[in-house]
């Protein structure tokens, strides 16, 4: 490469700053071409729940939907279409086919890892094969398993998993942290021993700011196996959303809730957060399309309509 | 000379610029994965099919054999008592003390075991979820009370004693030893964790005196118990011994 070459580079790299720029504060230097914009696709799970297989045909309402080898194809596909994707599960990956009784959760996670997933999140009955088999099993992950309200330092988990991630792609910033349910009444004692659970708003509110800032992250996502929502105060994604700010997206899980599309919620600054989940055993695959353009938009222009 | 000067100008503004990239749009798309979307990835079958099979031998082990088809009723049936039996047997050999009766939640009993063969897949249909066995210790009042709100619905379902039950209460209430209900006694009563955490509205059951967990899973319990019967050479013959009964 010359040097003339590279310098026509920069300028070029310049040049589209500079469009950028004019697209913003117009006829500054009378630019008005565009930078192409960033594609990013999101894939989603929630509760799979061992469900390897597909439904067995026995007539019931969800006889042969899902199985792992078939969303292994659907994500293939849409990575070929796709330069920019990421695959995100919301936890309850283990519990509920006789797979993970037997094999206590090793066919889960190395199916994980081939379908590339890229981080998850650990849902109540992730739990359920005790804390020290979540040792050996999440060990077996080529995927981080993220989680910011637990506290493990008392436990075997101690530093096996993370409170969030953040991935780069095509210079996107992409903030991903976890979220996880109350343990207390819901797993047996035994199972979390000493795991200590921290508010997930506070949780929430610092982690978030931290992606955004410390970070610098253009998008951040939270994993939650908190549930959708509930009757009354209790915390779920829909609380969790309207409390706290610098949240974009709340990939949910637990109430195995259907939604047809995702929900806008207004956070504390009145910007709209998508809260997303998409049924349990693996019957779909959530996806979300993303376009990113440079700069900071106006508080305003984040006030998206929702497509879906 | 020109070139430079747009190049300083790019710079200086290039500095102002805010970092970052901003969201202009989003779309979401719920994808369904059944046959008709995608078929299955050969990769991943494969590496699957072994899994697959080594559970195909283990669901098809036959535990025991039955001479009839064992269904459950209300209110009392042959598979209500053979499961709470069972329990409490179980229960009582994992505590390595006795316990004073057993409890099963109706709604959690999922399907009926066949005539024949007894496979560890029956137990799974008949019990899938993976409740763990606790045994609570109650006072005796509060025994009653948990007698009452299953007895209300003809939803008891219990090993260890037997009652009558009239008007959604529980009366005449015989342990196995033929002791009555005292209410200032206390009772240990093996039950699933789900129920004794408050399940089914159950929530008074948060009061307990004590709560222990046996980490055994209510479905190994029986898995346990219906291995453990096969061994015997004797077949299952389903009988409701009429424990509960309506008066």
């Amino acid at each position: 490469m010359d040097a003339s070459a590279s310098t026509r580079r920069d300028l070029l790299k310049l040049l589209g700053t500079a469009a950028v720029i004019g697209a913003t504060t117009p006829n500054l230097l009378g630019g008005t071409g565009h930078q192409a914009p960033v594609r990013l696709t999101l894939l989603h799970t929630n509760d799979v729940h061992s469900r390897l297989d597909p439904f067995p045909m026995d007539g019931g309402r969800n006889a042969g939907k899902g199985g792992v080898a078939r969303r292994a194809t659907l994500i293939e596909q849409i990575r070929r279409q796709e330069k920019n994707v990421l695959l995100f599960d919301a936890g309850d990956i283990f519990q509920g086919t006789p797979y993970f009784n037997l094999y206590k959760g090793e066919p889960e996670i190395l199916a994980m890892n081939r379908l590339g997933y890229d981080a998850g999140t650990l849902g109540n009955h992730d739990f359920d094969g005790g804390i020290d088999n979540m040792v050996t099993q999440f060990g077996k992950a080529t995927f981080p398993m993220l989680v910011a309200n637990y506290d493990f330092n008392n436990t075997v988990l101690a530093g096996r998993t993370k409170p969030y991630k953040v991935f780069v792609k095509e210079g996107i910033r992409v903030g991903v942290f976890g979220l996880g349910i109350k343990p207390e009444g819901l797993i047996p004692k035994d199972a979390y021993r000493e795991t200590v659970y921290l508010d997930p708003v506070d949780v929430a509110m610092t982690t978030a700011q931290q992606l955004r800032q410390q970070e610098r992250c253009d998008y951040v996502v939270c994993l939650s196996h908190l549930g959708y929502k509930y009757e009354g105060p209790t915390i779920s994604d829909t609380v969790l959303a309207g409390k706290t700010r610098n949240i974009d997206l709340i990939i949910g899980g637990h109430t195995h809730t259907f939604l047809d599309a995702p929900v806008a919620i207004n956070n504390l600054d009145g910007l709209p957060v998508w809260v997303n989940q998409v049924g349990f055993a693996g019957i779909n695959l959530g996806r979300l399309d993303l376009t990113f353009e440079r700069g900071k938009a106006a508080l305003t222009g984040q006030s998206l309509e929702i497509k879906a | 000379m020109k070139k430079y000067v747009c190049l300083l100008l790019l710079s200086v503004l290039a500095a102002c610029q805010p970092k970052g990239y901003h969201l202009a749009d989003r779309t979401a798309q719920r994808i369904g994965v059944d046959s008709l979307t995608a078929s299955a990835d050969s990769s991943v079958a494969r590496f699957l099919q072994p899994y697959r099979e080594g559970l195909n031998r283990s669901m098809n082990e036959v535990l025991a054999r039955s001479t009839a088809r064992i269904e459950k009723g209300q209110p009392d049936a042959a598979l209500n008592d053979l499961l709470s039996d069972a329990l409490l047997q179980q229960a009582r050999l994992r505590y390595g003390k006795s316990i004073d009766m057993s409890h099963l939640n109706y709604g959690g009993i999922r399907n009926n075991l066949p005539e024949g063969d007894i496979t560890t897949g029956s137990i799974f249909e008949v019990m899938p979820f993976d409740n763990q066995l606790v045994v609570l210790t109650l006072r005796g009042d509060m025994l009653q009370q948990l007698l009452d709100h299953f007895a209300n619905g003809d939803k008891l379902v219990v090993g260890g004693i037997r009652a009558k039950v009239h008007g959604g209460h529980a009366h005449d209430v015989v342990f196995g030893n033929g002791r009555t209900l005292q209410p200032a006694e206390l009772y240990t009563v093996a039950m699933s964790d789900y129920i004794a955490d408050g399940g089914d509205n159950a929530s008074f059951l948060k009061n307990a005196v004590k709560r222990e967990t046996l980490t055994y899973l209510i479905r190994d319990a029986l898995l346990d118990y219906f291995r453990q019967q096969g061994k015997t050479g004797q077949p299952i013959k389903p009988v409701s011994d009429g424990r509960i009964s309506l008066d």
